[in-house]
């Protein structure tokens, strides 16, 4: 979709104004439904696409993201933008700086449409934890976009932005790419700077791409995929861009399946996988099987690890010097703690006391270490897998996206749905969710491409020969049509 | 099982309060998630040291000198500023 955009700004068929102002106009008339964006940008989307048009009347060479209109989570710092994290504490909050991958784009001419909504500070898998509420499925409006970046996969999958960049803590990105029928990226920790990301839990947290097809998430990766010396974790992309592998041959290819992966699954998840798996064998690709006992420890380990960051993360909201500042106190220590009571919501403040909880003096040993230690044997597992198999396929989410109104009530109900995402998060690996067909309701199954680290290329060309080969599913009935 | 006073000492911790009409769901939510969390810490299996991932170490980079945020603007997003200095209440007497 992107290059095919590109193609037509650059012959003219249509101005970068004219398509910034379609997608502007099917976003306010949309948005009402599904609730995507919690901020729009009209007046800098045009200005953006008024330079990108003058480029182009003066001959000059435009990049392929540049003009192209898109959208970032709530998450990522926009100069002088309003950056809320779905939070009352951040209602008010405008960053006085740009997140890396913003500034990337931003250099490009990219047409910021606006801020999509999310689960409030990326705790959640329905986008309903949100202080703006929930994000509408663009399949069926009575269902959730997923989450946490449900904001960013509603307005893609709704086409009312042409891409978007979301973050992935435990699936934010993969989950909602999955509910909604499109396609989302998790890079390996490290290739893509979180400078200017507002921090879940930091050693799980990466930036990545949500689009409607596999050769934009390529795309899209392969700009945003650079070292940045304000992250002291980035390493950026290793080797050429991913886009020009795309399409290579898999013959020979091993694709590897863990059992464990395919229990507890709904019956027609299991069987959307079954027919991938056969997709891949018509394309001469190996299939492995193999066992992953550690999987079963990944879940709990997932949610110590990331509270336990989170608690630590969120400590410096405190109402002094950006956020909401709660009235009526007694000293300073009256005022933190109401404006921390009163600013989160119920789950951010289960996670941040679950997260206290596990590192509390008593309890460290017992949680914090041991599922640090439980980490090592999962990395250690997945290091073994990839011994034996080039990618792993696996189900994004063991079901399809939820009724509005389910996910809030069972917490620990709502956590088990992540079981498929978080072991990508826990070893840094990179892991792709592609459309793999859809439920007897017609809502969207994803499958998901798991590589080795910074073996993006693997699986975004796997990702491709599948998408490729098995054909397009169903399109959601909303946004911009060219 | 996680107790009422243990959830008001770590709401301490947190610099969180919880009211009364909380304290009864929020008890019963957390005790479900800790012992969803012990899963972890039944399991027979001791693991392996974890230090970080993808072998990653510190990116260091030289300590140079560059422009710095501007500090109107950084004061532009707090509540109460003064004099080009962040407010709060007296913390001494």
């Amino acid at each position: 979709m992107i290059a095919k955009l590109h193609d037509r700004l650059v012959k003219k068929e249509i101005s970068c104004k004219e398509l910034t102002q379609e997608y502007i106009a099917a976003a306010q008339r949309d948005n009402a439904e599904l609730n995507a964006y919690v901020t729009l940008t009209p007046e800098t989307a045009l200005e953006t696409a008024e330079k990108v048009d003058e480029k182009i009347a003066a001959g000059k060479e435009i990049s392929l993201l540049e003009g192209i209109p898109m959208t970032l989570k709530d998450n990522i710092s926009t100069d002088g933008i309003r950056t809320t994290c779905c939070s009352k504490i951040l209602e008010d909050y405008t960053p006085i700086y740009d997140a890396t991958v913003w500034k990337i784009l931003k250099s490009q001419n990219s047409v910021l449409l606006g801020k999509t909504n999310m689960d409030e500070f990326a705790m959640g898998s329905s986008c309903e934890t949100s202080y703006f509420g929930g994000a509408k499925n663009p399949h069926d409006t009575g269902y959730v976009a997923g989450g946490s970046s449900g904001g960013v996969a509603s307005a893609v999958g709704g086409n009312i932005a042409v891409y978007g960049l979301g973050s992935d803590t435990g699936g934010s990105i993969r989950q909602p790419a999955s509910f909604c029928g499109i396609v989302g990226m998790k890079p390996t920790y490290g290739a893509v700077s979180r400078f200017g990301l507002i921090a879940y839990a930091s050693s799980l947290d990466q930036i990545g791409p949500i689009t409607t097809n596999v050769e934009d998430a390529a795309i899209v990766y392969d700009a945003i995929s650079e070292y940045d010396s304000m992250d002291s974790t980035s390493q950026g992309r290793q080797g050429a861009p991913t886009r020009d592998t795309l399409g290579n041959d898999i013959r020979g290819m091993k694709i590897g399946i863990a059992r464990e992966y395919l229990e507890g699954i709904r019956d027609d998840v299991r069987a959307a996988m079954e027919e991938a798996i056969e997709v891949y064998k018509s394309l001469g690709a190996q299939i492995v099987y193999f066992d992953l006992p550690s999987l079963k420890y990944a879940l709990p380990v997932y949610y110590i690890i990331a509270c336990a960051e989170a608690s630590s993360n969120l400590g410096r909201y405190d109402g002094i010097r950006y956020g909401y500042k709660a009235d009526n106190y007694r000293d300073v220590n009256d005022m933190i703690k109401k404006t921390r009571s009163t600013g989160f919501g119920e789950e951010v403040k289960r996670r941040i006391l679950l997260g206290t909880y596990v590192l509390s003096s008593g309890y460290y040993d017992a949680y914090y270490k041991k599922a640090q230690n439980l980490r090592g044997t999962i990395v250690q597992s997945f290091r073994n897998a990839f011994e034996v198999c080039d990618v792993i396929l696996a189900p994004t989410v063991p079901m399809t996206a939820f009724e509005n109104g389910h996910a809030v009530s069972d917490p620990v109900e709502t956590y088990l749905t992540d079981i498929c995402t978080v072991p990508v998060n826990i070893c840094g690996l990179p892991g792709i969710s592609v459309p793999c067909g859809s439920d007897s309701k017609g809502m969207p199954i994803g499958m998901q491409l798991i590589g080795n680290s910074f073996c993006e290329a693997k699986i975004l060309n796997a990702a491709w020969q599948y998408e490729n080969a098995a054909g397009k599913f169903k399109a959601a009935v909303f946004g911009v049509k060219l | 099982m996680v107790t009422k006073e243990e959830i008001m000492k770590i709401a301490i911790l947190s610099k969180l309060s919880v009211e009364d009409d909380e304290i009864d769901k929020l008890t019963k939510d957390m005790s479900e998630i800790i012992s969803f969390a012990d899963t972890i810490n039944n399991a027979a299996d001791e693991g392996v040291e974890f230090d970080n991932i993808n072998n990653l170490s510190n990116a260091f980079r030289e300590d140079e000198v560059r422009p710095s945020l501007d500090r109107e603007r950084i004061l532009a997003n707090a509540k109460d500023s003064d004099d080009g200095c962040f407010m709060v209440k007296n913390i001494m007497k």
